[in-house]
C-alpha cells in the first residue's frame, strides 16, 4: 500500500510541471491482489501482483491530452504531464469540452479491512482445502478461486481536487462440478472475514448432486425465478448498454426514446450510490467529483443516465460523479436494486410451471433497442413445477429483452446480495420474479 | 545475463523452487480516438514490470512487481516461492520438473516484429489527419447519430529467462484501426463497420498496416450502409437457410466455436468455474469428427501479421504451426508444457501472459481456417437460396463450446445464385459440430485474410489476449437464423 501521504505528495509535485496557462489532474489507482485459483479439488494458479498506475490529464484551453504511467519515482510522473501536455498542444480543440471540473465535496467511507487487505497465501489456501475436500467427499470437482487485496484511488487537480481512498476486497467462488451437472456460488465485499466460506460451499454442491441427471425441455417461453446472480447480469447489461449518459446522446441506449416512461414494472427501482456501504463504497470518480446518488428507474420509469464533466456541460448539468476510468464514458458501477417482500421459496412457490435460473453465461448485447441480450444458463436451472423445484435441466440459450422481462416483474426477494466482480463493479440486487422469459435454444 | 533476472533466479532455487522463470516487460502505447468530429481521447501509455513463477513439490506461485530492480526482483523471487508453498498444501502433485513439465527448454535468441514503418515515428498530425477524413465522410450521411474512429500503436519489449537455461528477447509491435458509424431512424439503430467490428483491426505490423486499410476511403459507404440498414427487411425468423459467411465474422466463429475449445487447459477442467471446459476432451483426440472435409484449421505463430506471431512464448517455446483440424477430424490442441505432459505430448507453444503481472495461460495464436479452391462469386452463383452474412454484431457461446448464436451487422438475400435484398438484425444459431459438418465450400485464397482479435478475455484475475484468425468466405447449409425479435 502506498499510502495517502505518499501519493498526495508524489501528485503534487508532479502537477508542478504543468504549463503555464494549462490545468492537469492526475488519477491515480494502486493495487495489491492476490488470487489463489482452485480447480480438480487442487490449487492450480495462485498469484500475487500489484500496480500503480497514473493517468494524468492536461487541458490547454478547450484541448486536453492524456497520458498514463506506471512510473511513479518524481522522473517519471513528470514525464507522463509532459507527454500530457504536449498532446493537449497538439489536439484540436474541441468546443464542448468545459475545461476540468471544480474541487467537490468528497465525503469519506470506510471501506478498509486490515485483515483482508494482509490477507496471507496460507489463509486462502485454507479456505480453498476446505472447499476442495468437501466437494472430493462427494465425487465432485470444485474449482473457483479465493481472492484478496486493495485497491487505492486518488485524484489530485491544478484546481484543487486533493481526494484519496482505499478499499479493501475479499471473493470466494466456486463451481463443483459432476459429471453432468455444476453448481455455483460467489460471495464478495470489502470484509473477507463476512464471507461465509461453509454456507457457499453448501450451496454451490447442493445444486451439483441436484442438477444430476438433467433433462431436455423445449425452448419457448416460461416465468422465471432468477437468483441475484441473474439479476445482477441484467443489471450489469444494463448498465453497460445504457445509463451512462454518453450511449443516450449517441442514440445507442436502451433509455433512448423512453426517458420518463414507465418501462419496467412499478416494483424495479435502480439507484446508483458510491456511498452506501453495503456495496463496494468509492467516494469520488475518476475526475476527483463526489459521486452522486442517481435514481436511474424509478418505480419502473427510466429516469435518466448518470454523467461525467463532459457530457454533464453538454446538456447544461452537473457531473454526478460517475466517470470510472480515465477514458470512456460515466458508468454506473454501484447499483442497487430495490429488494421485494418475500422469501425465494415464497417466489418459487407462486409458479406453476416455470424456471428456476442460478446464472447466465456469456451474455450479449444482441440489439440496444430493449437492451436485447443472448446468452446461456449455467450452473444450476431446475424446472419449477407446481411452485417447487422438481428436475433439473439441461443449459438453455435466451434471446431477451431485458428491460421487457423487467415490465414483468411480479416480485422480489426481501433479500439482497452484494454481487462484486473482479472490475469492481458492485450490484446489489435481491432474485426476482419474472412473468416471462424467452428461451431460444438448448445445448447438448 | 542482465543481473536482476540472475538475482530472481538464484533467489528462487535457494528458496527451494524446482524451477522458475522470469519475465521483463516493457509496453508502449499509443490509441486515438476521433468520436463525433473531436479527439475524444489521445494517450501514451507506458508500463514496465516484472513476473515470476516458481514451481515447489509441483504446485505453481506466482509474484510481480513495477519496480525493475535487483532488490525488488529479489522479493518478487521470494514471494513467488511462498506462494507455490502454500499451493503445495492442497493436493500439491508432488511431481519431478521433467514429469511435470518434459524436456527442459534452453531457447536463446532475438526476435523483432519485422514493420516497414515504426508508427512512433509518425508525426501525431498524421494520424489524425486520416481519422478527421474518415469521420468528416462518415459525417455526411444525415441519419448517423454517432461516428468513431480510432487508431491504436504498441510496443512491447519482452524478456524471458528460466532456470533451464533459456534466454530470449522479443520486440512485438502491434497496429491497428477501424471506423464505425451508427445511425438511428425508424424505430432502429444500426451499425456499421470497417474493416471489422469490435473497434477496430489489429495485427503485428507498422503504421503501414494502418495506411493500408484506407479508413477515408470506406467511411462513406459504410455510413451509407448504417443509413440504409434502418429501413432493411429484417432477417427471416426461425428459418433453416444456406450461409455464406463473410470473412471477418468466420474469423470470429473460429475463435469461439473452435480455437478456444481446443485449449488443453479448458479440456482438462483448469478453466472451469470461469471461461468453462470443452466438448472436446482428450478421448477424441485423433478421432472425432469435428467438421467436414473441407475443414481444415490450423494454429500457426508464425504467420504474418498475426497478432499471436511471436518468436517464443512465454515459457520460451519456439513459434511454430500446428495442426487443429485436419480434414474435418480433430487432431491437436493448443498446449503449454504442463499440459502437454499430461497427454504425453509436448507443447505448441501457446502459452501467453497479457502483462508482467500475469501469469502465462495457454491462448490461441493464429487460429486459421486453410482456404479452399472457390471464387466468392462463384459460390454465390452456386447458392439458390441462402444469406450473405458480413461483420460480426453480436457473439455467445456456452461454457462448452457447444451452442452459439452469432449477430452480424448486415445481411444479404442470395436467390438464384445472385445477391439480392438487405437484411438487417441478422442472426444465426447452432450447435458448433453440426455448423462445421456442415460446411461444403471454402474459398480460395485470393479470398483469405487473417483478422485480428485483440480482446480476448480469460483467466481470473482477467486477461486480455491479442490472438488472430484466417479465413476465407465459406458455406453452411441449413443453419437457423433469426432468433432475434
Amino acid at each position: 500500500m502506498l499510502g495517502p501521504d505518499h501519493i498526495r505528495s508524489r501528485l503534487k509535485e508532479a502537477l508542478r510541471h504543468c504549463p503555464a496557462g494549462s490545468d492537469a489532474d492526475i488519477y491515480l489507482t494502486a493495487s495489491v491482489q492476490a488470487l489463489t485459483r482452485f480447480a480438480n479439488n487442487r490449487i492450480h494458479q495462485n498469484v500475487a501482483h500489484q500496480d500503480a498506475v497514473a493517468h494524468v490529464r492536461v487541458a490547454t484551453g478547450f484541448r486536453q491530452g492524456r497520458s498514463a504511467t506506471n512510473n511513479l519515482s518524481a522522473e517519471g510522473l513528470a514525464s507522463a504531464v509532459r507527454q500530457a501536455a504536449e498532446y493537449a498542444r497538439l489536439m484540436p480543440e474541441d468546443p464542448d469540452f468545459p475545461g476540468l471540473p471544480e474541487p467537490s465535496g468528497v465525503q469519506s467511507v470506510s471501506a478498509y479491512d486490515e485483515a483482508t487487505a494482509v490477507c496471507a497465501a496460507d489463509r486462502r489456501a485454507d479456505v480453498v482445502g476446505t472447499v476442495c475436500r468437501r466437494a472430493a467427499d462427494l465425487a465432485l470437482e470444485a474449482a473457483g478461486f479465493c481472492r484478496t487485496g486493495l485497491t487505492e484511488f486518488a485524484v489530485a487537480s491544478t484546481r484543487g481536487a486533493d481526494a484519496y481512498h482505499v478499499g479493501t476486497f475479499a471473493g470466494l467462488l466456486i463451481t463443483a462440478r459432476g459429471d453432468d451437472s455444476a453448481g455455483w456460488s460467489k460471495g464478495g465485499g470489502w470484509r473477507l472475514d463476512n464471507i461465509d466460506s461453509e454456507a457457499l460451499t453448501d450451496e454451490a454442491i447442493s445444486k451439483a448432486v441436484k442438477g444430476r441427471n438433467p433433462r431436455d425441455l423445449e425452448p419457448g417461453e416460461y416465468p422465471v425465478v432468477l437468483e441475484h446472480y441473474a439479476v445482477d447480469d441484467m443489471l450489469e447489461a444494463l448498465s453497460f448498454y445504457g445509463m451512462g449518459a454518453h450511449m443516450v446522446q449517441d442514440g445507442r441506449s436502451w433509455m433512448n426514446g423512453v426517458l420518463g416512461e414507465h418501462v419496467m414494472s412499478p416494483l424495479v427501482h435502480i439507484s446508483d450510490n458510491g456511498l452506501d456501504a453495503a456495496g463496494w463504497p468509492m467516494p469520488f470518480d475518476a475526475e476527483g467529483v463526489a459521486k452522486q446518488r442517481v435514481d436511474i428507474v424509478s418505480d419502473g420509469v427510466a429516469s435518466g443516465p448518470v454523467h461525467n464533466t463532459y457530457t454533464g456541460a453538454k446538456e447544461g448539468k452537473a457531473s454526478t460523479g460517475h466517470q470510472r476510468g480515465a477514458t470512456g464514458g460515466p458508468t454506473a458501477t454501484n447499483l442497487f436494486m430495490r429488494p421485494g417482500d418475500q422469501t425465494t421459496e415464497e417466489l418459487i412457490a407462486s409458479v406453476d410451471r416455470g424456471l428456476y435460473i442460478t446464472r447466465f453465461y456469456y451474455t450479449r448485447l444482441a440489439h440496444n433497442r430493449g437492451c436485447v441480450m443472448t446468452g446461456m444458463t449455467r450452473d444450476g436451472t431446475f424446472l419449477i413445477e407446481g411452485g417447487e423445484l422438481t428436475v433439473p435441466v439441461k443449459n438453455l440459450r435466451f434471446t431477451q429483452s431485458y428491460v421487457d422481462a423487467l415490465t414483468g416483474c411480479r416480485a422480489l426477494s426481501s433479500a439482497a446480495h452484494l454481487n462484486l466482480n473482479e472490475a469492481g463493479v458492485a450490484m446489489h440486487v435481491p432474485a426476482a420474479l419474472l412473468d416471462s422469459w424467452r428461451f431460444t435454444g438448448q445445448t447438448v | 545475463m542482465d543481473p536482476l533476472i540472475a538475482t530472481a533466479l538464484d533467489t528462487a532455487r535457494k528458496r527451494g523452487a524446482q524451477y522458475a522463470d522470469i519475465r521483463l516487460v516493457s509496453n508502449r502505447e499509443q490509441r486515438i480516438v476521433v468520436r463525433n468530429g473531436v479527439v475524444e481521447t489521445m494517450t501514451a501509455d507506458e508500463s514496465v514490470g516484472l513476473g515470476i513463477r516458481a514451481l515447489y513439490d509441483g504446485a505453481w506461485g506466482f509474484a510481480s512487481s513495477r519496480e525493475l530492480t535487483n532488490a525488488a526482483a529479489d522479493a518478487a523471487a521470494g514471494q513467488a516461492v511462498q506462494i507455490a508453498r502454500a499451493s503445495a498444501r492442497v493436493n500439491g502433485a508432488g511431481l519431478t520438473v521433467s514429469d511435470l513439465l518434459g524436456a527442459p527448454v534452453v531457447s536463446k535468441g532475438n526476435y523483432a516484429t519485422p514493420i516497414d514503418i515504426d508508427p512512433f515515428n509518425v508525426p501525431i498530425e498524421d494520424k489524425l489527419s486520416l481519422l478527421f477524413a474518415a469521420d468528416e465522410e462518415m459525417g455526411k450521411v444525415p441519419q448517423v447519430s454517432a461516428r468513431m474512429g480510432n487508431v491504436v500503436f504498441i510496443r512491447e519489449e519482452r524478456t524471458f529467462a528460466n532456470t533451464e537455461g533459456a534466454l530470449v528477447t522479443q520486440t512485438i509491435h502491434e497496429a491497428g484501426g477501424g471506423i464505425q458509424a451508427t445511425a438511428v431512424g425508424n424505430g432502429e439503430t444500426q451499425r456499421r463497420s470497417y474493416p471489422q467490428s469490435h473497434g477496430r483491426q489489429q495485427g503485428c505490423a507498422g503504421w503501414e498496416y494502418v495506411v493500408a486499410m484506407d479508413l477515408p476511403g470506406h467511411a462513406r459507404r459504410i455510413a451509407g450502409e448504417a443509413a440504409e440498414l434502418l429501413t432493411a427487411d429484417p432477417c427471416p425468423v426461425g428459418i433453416d437457410t444456406d450461409l455464406i459467411i463473410d470473412s471477418s465474422q468466420l474469423a470470429l466463429q473460429i475463435h469461439e466455436s473452435c480455437g478456444h475449445a481446443v485449449e488443453l487447459d479448458r479440456a482438462l477442467g483448469d478453466e472451469a468455474a470461469f471461461a468453462g471446459t470443452s466438448f472436446l476432451t482428450p478421448d477424441l483426440l485423433d478421432s472425432f469428427e469435428y467438421g467436414s472435409d473441407q475443414v481444415n484449421i490450423t494454429a500457426d505463430s508464425t504467420s504474418a501479421t498475426g497478432l499471436g506471431t511471436f518468436g517464443w512464448d512465454d515459457e520460451g517455446l519456439p513459434a511454430q504451426a500446428s495442426d487443429i483440424i485436419r480434414r474435418g477430424r480433430f487432431v491437436g490442441y493448443l498446449m503449454s508444457r504442463e499440459s502437454a505432459s499430461r497427454l504425453d505430448q509436448v507443447s505448441n507453444g501457446c502459452m501467453r501472459a497479457s502483462s508482467w503481472n500475469r501469469i502465462p495461460l495457454i491462448r490461441m495464436t493464429n487460429v486459421s481456417l486453410e482456404s479452399g479452391g472457390w471464387t466468392l462469386d462463384d459460390l454465390i452463383a452456386d447458392t439458390d437460396d441462402g444469406i450473405f452474412l458480413e461483420t460480426n454484431r453480436s457473439w455467445s457461446i456456452d461454457d462448452r463450446r457447444y451452442n452459439f448464436q452469432f449477430g452480424t451487422e448486415v445481411g444479404r438475400e442470395i436467390k438464384n445464385g445472385k445477391l439480392g435484398r438487405l437484411l438487417r438484425n441478422c442472426t444465426y444459431t447452432g450447435i458448433t459440430p453440426d455448423f462445421w459438418r456442415s460446411c461444403d465450400a471454402v474459398c480460395g485464397p485470393q479470398h483469405w485474410q487473417l483478422w485480428g482479435t485483440p480482446r480476448c478475455g480469460k483467466g481470473q484475475p482477467g486477461q486480455i489476449a491479442h490472438t488472430s484468425h484466417g479465413a476465407s468466405p465459406s458455406r453452411f447449409r441449413k443453419v437457423r437464423v433469426g432468433v432475434l425479435r
